[in-house]
């Protein structure tokens, strides 16, 4: 972009920008800052962090749940990529429909969906039982293995377009180089196409633990109301106990994590190639 | 969607479902609509038209069986045509109504925790119990700033098909694994699962205020490693009916469509629950003014009316003189009738220690 468009261009986007700023980072703002002020001025609700047992476990689960989601998430999805980035283009389009298909079911069908295949009297423990390699139905319904299942399906096409179009880019003449200069397949895949294909795992990674973060209907349906997230925990402290102090400190504290990430992760890739804008 | 829900809210829902499932009749279907169109929740007028008198409840079919129900005995007593608002007596709605003296409800739908909390701010008229009779419900659900309208209960409920001919009859079934084997269904909220909590580990019922909050987490840690919890009505049938939980602490609302849906596959059982009050409230600067609040308050703790909602609704009678007037078919689920074996929700402590019970059970199931 040369700098003579770049003034002309902020012009346009001035609009949309101040609207932004006045209905949306504004009045964010403005809730982010009673975690300063209630319930007296001072940090005494950033200190929680430190001292209050609940939040300390509702953090380690949120965690522990967003760290698998992404680990199963990107193992699946690389799966699912490397087979679209060598497919031909017909197979390619039929696996590209199946990927982004979901994104049009909402994630409340989609939740309701798992729990009428994994539930006790459900689709998969009727037919294990049918088939007779289970006695008794298994638990595979409210726990945090169901949460996972359901978020892990959400978050796959947020995954597998990332490290689709990295691997896109990746020059297949270097993996012949390889093969050509006697590497067998998983060496030359090892040591080739893996580290190459290295940006496109960080981005898609950081992309489905940001997202993971934020999940609340997921887990308030597959979880039985045993599993709290942060997300849910968030809502409970502002809505039903009214403590709008601990709640927006939470806020606050998820809002600077997803940024502190968003920058880590701008220090692998290029973030403005990432979200589709460079040319 | 998972937002805890109240019992009467709960009501509302059920309702709904009625009417949907066909059994309430095309005409009442529409008698219904007339009745939620009348009373758009939307904030119409400044004030309620003269000559009327407006109870508001959490909507649905709600609304139309209070009216049925109580239409006639307050027109009666006081003159005023009664309408039904479905609009929500949240403790919200009223706080901002009463703050912008813009009050257009006479008689609410609450909760004890909600009256004494709101009487507390100073949002609510006293109770005259000069004009309410103290008398026509029981002395424990008689509060300042509130009283006694209908009564429900938190009850065991289990399915017949995992216990057979040897049914828990007691709370200490409900929490004896060894015997009664099979996941339990819990309430997401602290409120009743500590006093049955207490039940089950032996205290008398005269003894459990104050509740021990601590002793009672105590015994209910080992059952909520494995529990199921609910916080919506719906989501408390949906369990014990798709065979998730095979027992379960639940309103007798739910737990009585449960046994006429499975035919009597979930039974469940008064014993040892807990009761508690709907409760009239009246708002500070009602339009028809706290004495005419009053003697509507007063008008519908009419026996009959009471035994009335019972029929249409499942809520209980609050007057205990209804309880000979409960037909025959209707006296296994009013829980006026199951009183004695029950224990009584003691509001006040509520009112005073929600936030630290709530606090500490939320933790507890987290753990």
């Amino acid at each position: 972009m040369r700098r003579s468009f770049g003034g002309t261009y902020w012009l346009l986007i001035l609009p949309a920008l101040v609207l932004m700023v006045a209905f949306y980072i504004l009045p964010v703002l403005s809730v982010l800052v009673i975690s300063v002020t209630e319930p007296e001025p001072g940090f005494g609700n950033y200190a929680l962090l430190a001292t209050s047992g609940p939040l300390h476990r509702v953090l380690a689960t949120t965690a522990r749940i967003c760290v698998i989601t992404t680990i199963v998430t990107l193992l699946l999805g690389y799966v699912v990529a490397y087979g679209l980035a060598h497919a031909r283009p017909t197979m390619r389009g039929l696996i590209f429909f199946g990927v982004v298909l979901p994104l049009w079911v909402s994630v409340l069908v989609r939740a309701f969906s798992w729990v009428t295949i994994l539930r006790r009297e459900g689709l998969l423990n009727n037919a294990l039982l049918e088939v007779g390699i289970i006695e008794e139905p298994l638990r595979l319904l409210f726990n945090e293995f169901a949460i996972c299942i359901g978020m892990i399906h959400y978050m796959l096409p947020y995954a597998i377009l990332p490290l689709y179009a990295n691997m896109r880019g990746i020059d297949r003449r270097l993996i012949s180089a390889a093969r050509g200069l006697g590497a067998s397949r998983p060496t030359a895949f090892r040591r080739v196409f893996l580290p190459l294909s290295l940006p496109g795992v960080i981005s898609a990674g950081m992309l489905v633990f940001i997202f993971s973060l934020g999940f609340f209907v997921t887990p308030a349906i597959l979880g039985g109301g045993r599993t709290r997230m942060i997300a849910e925990y968030m809502s409970w402290l502002i809505l039903d106990r009214l403590y709008w102090g601990p709640g927006t400190m939470i806020a606050t504290m998820l809002v600077l994590t997803v940024f502190a990430l968003l920058w880590l992760l701008g220090r692998f890739v290029d973030l403005r190639r990432l979200f589709g804008t460079a040319t | 969607m998972n937002e805890p829900q109240s019992h009467a809210e709960d009501c509302a829902d059920i309702l709904k479902q009625d009417l949907a499932a066909g059994r309430i009749s095309r005409r009442d279907f529409v008698a219904a609509l007339a009745a939620l169109g009348a009373v758009s929740a939307l904030p119409k007028r400044a004030g309620a038209q003269a000559g009327e008198l407006v109870i508001a409840n959490w909507g649905g079919d709600a609304v139309r069986h209070f009216g049925t129900a109580f239409g006639q005995v307050v027109e009666q007593k006081t003159g005023r045509k009664l309408t039904v608002d479905g609009g929500g007596p949240s403790m919200g709605r009223i706080r901002t109504m009463v703050q912008a003296r813009n009050t257009v409800w006479d008689v609410c739908d609450s909760g004890a925790g909600d009256s004494l909390e709101l009487g507390r701010l100073g949002m609510l008229e006293p109770i005259d119990y000069d004009i309410v009779d103290r008398n026509k419900m029981l002395p424990e659900f008689a509060y300042p700033h509130g009283c006694a309208n209908y009564m429900f209960g938190v009850v065991l409920a289990y399915d017949r098909r995992r216990y057979g001919d040897n049914p828990p009859t007691r709370l200490a079934d409900f929490w004896d694994l060894q015997k009664f084997p099979g996941r339990r269904l819990l309430r997401k909220q602290a409120l009743a699962m500590l006093e049955m909590a207490l039940i089950a580990d032996g205290v008398p019922f005269e003894q459990i205020y104050p509740i021990d909050i601590d002793r009672a987490l105590r015994k209910l840690r080992p059952l909520a490693r494995d529990a199921l919890f609910w916080a919506n009505g719906t989501e408390s049938q949906q369990h014990l009916r798709d065979g998730e939980c095979s027992m379960g602490l639940i309103w007798h609302t739910r737990a009585n469509l449960l046994k006429r849906e499975t035919n009597g596959r979930i039974d469940w059982t008064f014993n040892q629950g807990i009761l508690f009050p709907g409760i009239w409230i009246v708002p500070k600067g009602n339009p028809a003014g706290a004495k005419t609040a009053m003697e509507a308050i007063a008008a519908m703790q009419d026996p009959a009316a009471q035994v009335k909602l019972l029929e249409l609704m499942g809520n209980g009678p609050a007057n205990p003189a209804a309880r000979e007037l409960v037909p025959a078919e209707l006296r296994s689920v009013d829980p006026g009738l199951a009183a004695d074996r029950m224990l009584r929700s003691n509001g006040r402590w509520w009112g005073e220690n929600t936030t630290i019970a709530e606090q500490k059970y939320a933790d507890m199931i987290g753990t």
